[in-house]
């Protein structure tokens, strides 16, 4: 195997909170365009779209689909106008550690566990993102440096909503 | 189909299909509410150029697809307690997905059952773009 690409210097951020986010109050319009647009062409569950049907549900109103996403385009914590340290999905430079040179960077595995307590317009989500992990694999595209990176979400009562361990895969 | 009781259950049974082609008019959809907009996802050089012969689908939006079968087979009664999900090839634009779920344990507690359910998604070729599994919990 090829020296390995973890450094010291990234070795001491695994478990460290990376970057805390907090969403902008969701929006029935986002749930209803995130529905839309995962279930595409067809027409997405009620649930997700029409107030008056979700009121008569067991959820007493429109709710979020699971994995869907408060924290695109723009968010409360960092805002926009706070210079992005990443393009990426994640960055060791959020921490002040130099990742290293890869040319492509691919999500290869996901893990969710969700609460029973689901998303809903007027709640605000906070994201606490932590690397929990480093491993290398050589693969079809070389020396392969994987990544777990955990994301746990509350909202603004404090309850668990969900957390994610996404695996990526740098090369 | 809407599972209606979990007296109907039974280990081996198959969750309905849900199928969705890799269009430019669906992905963008879901680039533009998760704004996610990586080139390879849309440009062959780039696709091309990390090792892919097609731009291909992004992972959120095949884990959107788990969760859509698993919510479509349950109704608004059941809820989604884990999914997991590796990615094991691209899906590629102009390739049609199927995603597919079957039972494997089922779990029957006082008020509600737990349902494991072993996921895939497989490309029109019947090459096995992801694996997976989820548990869910429905009221008996």
């Amino acid at each position: 195997m090829k020296d390995s690409l973890v450094t010291d210097d990234m070795q001491n951020i695994v478990g460290k909170v990376m970057r805390e986010s907090v969403s902008h109050p969701v929006s029935t319009s986002d749930i209803r365009k995130w529905a839309i647009s995962v279930y595409y062409p067809e027409e997405p569950p009620r649930l997700f779209w029409d107030e008056e049907y979700a009121a008569t549900t067991t959820h007493g109103g429109i709710v979020a689909p699971e994995e869907f996403n408060p924290f695109a385009w723009s968010t409360q914590k960092p805002s926009l106008d706070e210079p992005k340290v990443s393009g990426t999905a994640f960055s060791e430079r959020e921490l002040g550690i130099e990742p290293p040179k890869y040319k492509a960077i691919l999500l290869s595995e996901i893990r969710e566990n969700y609460s029973d307590v689901r998303i809903r317009p007027g709640d605000v989500i906070r994201a606490t993102h932590r690397i929990t992990n480093y491993f290398e694999r050589e693969g079809r595209m070389g020396h392969m440096l994987y990544t777990t990176l955990s994301n746990e979400w509350h909202n603004q009562s404090e309850q668990w909503i969900r957390t994610t361990e996404s695996v990526f895969i740098r090369y | 189909m809407v599972i209606r009781n979990t007296q109907d259950l039974n280990i081996g049974d198959e969750l309905p299909t849900f199928i969705r082609k890799g269009t430019v008019e669906h992905w963008n959809r879901f680039a533009a509410v998760n704004d996610e907009f990586a080139p390879h996802h849309w440009d062959y050089d780039v696709a091309k150029n990390e090792g892919f012969d097609a731009p291909f689908a992004m992972a959120p939006l095949q884990m959107s697809f788990f969760n859509a079968l698993l919510r479509t087979w349950m109704g608004e009664q059941g809820r989604i307690i884990s999914l997991s999900a590796k990615l094991k090839s691209p899906f590629f634009k102009e390739q049609t997905l199927v995603v597919t779920g079957r039972v494997t344990e089922l779990q029957i507690l006082e008020t509600e059952t737990y349902i494991d359910i072993e996921l895939m998604q497989a490309d029109t070729d019947n090459k096995t773009v992801a694996i997976g599994t989820a548990q869910v919990a429905l009221a008996n």
